[in-house]
């Protein structure tokens, strides 16, 4: 039960800000749909949030994404500052960067983030959770990547506990 | 300033669409199959990015809707060539 | 606030044009495959994102479209830049001058299982 409303609630909400109307019967259609949908459960392993850790959770989801912002827009400036460069100052590599986190939705949060930063990318995450990670400029990814990515866990370890 | 406004859309419209065509163009003439997706994602992004535009000009959110569905469609798309390219098979 | 609002969506614009713009040069000069993908990667993410931005100033009918659209692109980008890189290095596409590579050797290439 408490899967399928974790599955519904944002297809629900998402219903509802495409069509853009709060009236009655969509709301009804919508929450149709979002039920309909959710049914067709897929295997999912969804990581479940005890309600009364709900304020401490959103808390936290804030300030990552907040965090996130901040490595997506110094991440970009210096793509940008590396493109612009005439001599094109690279100094790419493949670099090891453990996750520290065991469960799966930690790992692929993390991914995420790091991908979403230009001047990072991973490349391949093995059953450790361990990711391959190509950097735009090795020594300074490898410096900066290592103290962003313990911050997050920190973050994403409160989130999920 | 409304002038302004849709002189500058003009503007961003007409870049927009020369850079799709540069990816358009690395598509066509690209040295694998890799940078050539790439170049197709480009080119789809920036499709999108036309689309918004459009929709600034026009005043009218069903571009959006549009831009949403060409969003779905260019991920789902791009992420069924890179595992055909690796794997020699979709599924 | 209607001239304010004008204003910001004019810069919004522009800057969201510059950072696409840069990811096309990037994506012209720089030497191998993967470094592409991180040029490609800011267009959709600075690109798309100021200019739905400056879309959700200019016609208040599509705030939450826009929002979807937003939280769609962010979702959606890193992971098609990963599964590209992915197939580039599962087909044994060499970097151009890697200073260095970790993971050499780890993972079995040409193979279709992971």
């Amino acid at each position: 039960m408490s899967r399928m409303i974790q599955i519904s609630l944002p297809l629900f909400i998402v219903y509802l800000a495409l069509t853009g109307n709060l009236e009655p019967a969509n709301l009804v259609v919508g929450a149709l749909v979002a039920v309909g949908i959710s049914l067709l459960r897929p295997q999912m392993d969804l990581q479940s949030v005890a309600l009364k850790r709900l304020p401490r959770f959103l808390w936290a989801a804030i300030r990552y994404i907040f965090v996130v912002a901040g490595d997506v827009i110094r991440g970009g400036i210096s793509t940008a500052r590396i493109v612009l460069d005439p001599a094109l100052p690279l100094n790419p590599g493949i670099i090891a960067i453990p996750s520290g986190s065991i469960s799966e939705l930690g790992t692929a949060l993390s991914a995420h983030s790091i991908s979403l930063s230009p001047g990072e990318m991973v490349v391949a995450i093995d059953d450790r959770g361990v990711m391959y990670t190509h950097c735009l400029n090795v020594d300074e990814s490898e410096k900066f990547v290592a103290e962003a990515q313990s911050l997050r866990q920190n973050l994403l370890s409160r989130m999920f506990e | 300033m409304e002038t302004i406004v849709t002189f500058t859309t003009w503007v961003v419209l007409a870049a927009h669409l020369l850079m799709a065509l540069v990816a358009a163009w690395r598509v066509w003439r690209g040295e694998n199959s890799i940078v050539r997706l790439t170049a197709l994602d480009l080119a789809g992004t920036l499709t999108l990015a036309v689309l918004v535009l459009i929709s600034i000009l026009e005043r009218n959110s069903i571009f959006v809707d549009t831009a949403i569905a060409l969003a779905a469609l260019s991920y789902l798309s791009t992420v069924a060539v890179a595992k055909f390219i690796s794997d020699q098979k979709v599924f | 606030m209607e001239t304010v609002l004008q204003i910001a969506a004019l810069a919004l614009m522009v800057i969201g044009t510059l950072f696409s713009f840069i990811g096309v040069i990037g994506f012209i000069r720089m030497p191998d495959a993967y470094t592409r993908l991180h040029a490609t990667g800011k267009v959709s993410v600075f690109g798309i994102v100021f200019l739905l931005l400056a879309a959700i100033l200019l016609t208040p009918l599509s705030l939450w479209k826009g929002l979807v659209l937003i939280l769609f692109v962010l979702l959606g980008s890193p992971s098609v830049a990963h599964s590209i890189a992915s197939a580039a290095y599962r087909i044994g596409l060499p970097m151009s001058n890697p200073a260095r590579d970790d993971l050499k050797g780890k993972m079995e290439q040409g193979d279709g299982k992971d």
